[in-house]
């Protein structure tokens, strides 16, 4: 079945690693050689020390909910899949991604638990791009 | 009279990115400003984080969230390419004035990769450039509009704070009552919208959900809206028929661009703006007789009075709450034209605060506008703060009633 939804071009420079890591099933994060703390979205410089020296590790692939919330609303393909649930991931290894939470019902938001673990998982968009997923694992 | 700012300010370093030209392998302009400003820190000296003013063609809070820095000054003056040369002016005229220290004038632009990069980027910043951070990384994910990103701060504020979604919802309610006083808000009365005229919290609670937990009434009108304001000397001020409103305290900051780096969900840099202002007016929150707080949605509004010191933190809702800060409460009035929830909201809002505030202040709001009188609150002293993008940037106003 054909993906619908919005397909990211992806950037070739800064963000290059983690597309080409998606493709390949592994989350990879940018990570400061100077100070060692992870960041996302991918810098030109650490956003904690300004350093220039940025590295690329493979993430743990887990992380925990720190909000979320139940778009009823939404625009081209994911206008055919609301409600559905966004949340706001903290990667285990530091900094935090969006993504529509999976393994959720969006009719019962009250029975989300911020802080609930979940594990990413990637989806297939089209030959070229893969795109990350999370998913409710307890 | 303020000291003239000729010789206040010198330029202290300039710098490039690494490689210019035709970069065959291709590059973007966040590329681009981003090595220019590493290279000009080295060559001064300064760090990214003295920077506490940020000037450029339209770029600046992206530039501030891509180095992790909450500046207190912000210019986006995009007028071509003079622009940079209107920058040093600008920030001649910060730093003279003491509001800054060190500013940073930025230009990134990918003009010969941009057609390499298959019109992809970035030759520009926003939504319409596919490798920005939001098309990267937020569009995917289904989010479209502002609503679909507050709703997550309005999720984690109840989560950390034990507020209610009817405790937002009393927001929406008491704000309309000021604008069943307002005939020239849209939701006025049932003549002006079918759903005009008062609401009740359970109106709001039942109201169709845009983005859980926020619902239709929680959600600002989008309008067509146009509005200007004349600032003067004091002396031209003093000379003119009209009642002075006195610009007791300025301030802006901002947290983040996108909510992807938004650190704390159930705050904003309302604080640090606000803190600026009311140091530079020398008054604090609980002088403040009257707010006009921002209201894109019921979350925005409550946040932003706790970081206006208006309220305990946590608590924000609860200035509105029995509708005190309604017409004849027993709090502060607040948003005392129906505001972007029930008045009008054309996308950027700020505006129309500073139009509201100044028919307070100066007594003229009984004279009415375009021949509908509006009515009168009989505070001497307000707040002012606008928010911007994804409670991303902020300014804060304290002003005072000519006496
Ligand atoms: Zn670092």
């Amino acid at each position: 079945m054909a993906y619908t939804k919005p397909i990211p071009d992806p950037e070739e420079y800064l963000n290059k690693p983690f597309w080409d890591g998606c493709k390949e099933g592994r989350l990879m994060l940018p990570r400061c050689e100077d100070c060692n703390r992870v960041h996302f979205y991918p810098r030109v410089l650490c956003p904690y020390c300004h350093s220039d020296r940025i590295d690329w590790i493979e993430a743990s692939g887990e992380g925990y909910i720190h909000t979320y919330a139940v778009q009823h609303r939404a625009f081209g393909g994911y206008a055919d899949e609301t409600p559905f649930v966004t949340a706001f991931i903290d990667l285990k290894e530091g900094d935090r991604m969006l993504t529509v939470l999976r393994g959720v019902d969006p009719l019962k938001p009250e029975d989300i638990k911020i802080g609930a673990k979940v594990r990413v998982e990637f989806e297939a968009a089209s030959d070229e791009v893969s795109i990350p997923f999370w998913r409710v694992v307890e | 009279m303020p000291s003239n700012p000729s010789m206040s300010a010198a330029i202290v370093g300039a710098a490039e990115s690494n490689k210019i030209g035709f970069i065959e392998e291709g590059t973007t302009a966040t590329r681009l400003h981003l090595e220019a400003i590493n290279n000009v820190c080295k060559q001064t000296g300064i760090k990214p984080s003295e920077i506490d003013g940020v000037f450029s063609a339209g770029f600046s809070p992206q530039l501030g969230e891509h180095l992790g820095i909450h500046p207190k000054y912000l210019d986006t003056t995009a007028v071509g390419g003079a622009s940079f040369v209107l920058h040093v002016h600008h920030a001649l005229a910060a730093i003279n004035a003491g509001i800054i220290d060190v500013a940073l004038i930025s230009h990134g632009e990918a003009g010969f990769s941009a057609r390499k990069n298959r019109g992809n980027g970035t030759n520009r910043a926003g939504a319409d450039d596919k490798w920005s951070v939001g098309n990267q990384f937020e569009v995917p994910y289904g989010i479209a509009g502002q609503p679909s990103n507050y709703a997550h701060a309005m999720t984690r504020h109840m989560h950390q704070f034990g507020s209610r979604k009817e405790d937002f919802a009393q927001i929406a309610v008491t704000t309309r009552d000021w604008a069943t006083l307002n005939p020239r808000a849209v939701m006025h009365s049932k003549e002006t919208h079918p759903f005009g005229g008062p609401i009740t919290v359970q109106d709001v609670m039942d109201s169709r959900l845009i983005a859980w937990p926020l619902s239709l009434l929680d959600c600002c009108l989008v309008t067509d809206h146009g509005g200007a304001v004349l600032i003067a000397s004091a002396e031209k001020a003093r000379s003119l028929r009209t009642a002075p409103v006195w610009i007791a305290g300025a301030g802006e900051s901002m947290s983040h661009w996108s909510m992807l780096e938004m650190e704390d969900f159930t705050a904003t840099s309302a604080r640090a703006s606000s803190n600026t202002a009311y140091k530079m007016a020398g008054m604090g929150p609980g002088e403040m007789e009257m707010a006009m707080i921002y209201d894109s949605f019921t979350v925005t509004a409550g946040i932003t009075a706790e970081m206006l010191g208006l309220t305990p933190r946590g608590e924000g809702p609860s200035l509105w709450a029995d509708g005190k800060a309604g017409p004849g409460g027993s709090g502060i009035p607040v948003n005392t034209n129906g505001g972007g929830l029930s008045f009008s909201h054309s996308g950027m809002y700020g505006m129309m605060l500073l139009v509201e505030v100044y028919r307070q202040l100066s007594g003229t709001a009984e004279d009415g506008i375009n021949g509908l009188p509006g009515k009168q609150v009989e505070a001497k002293t307000a707040v002012v703060n606008g928010t911007g993008g994804a409670l991303s940037t902020t300014g804060t106003l304290v002003l005072v009633a000519d006496d």
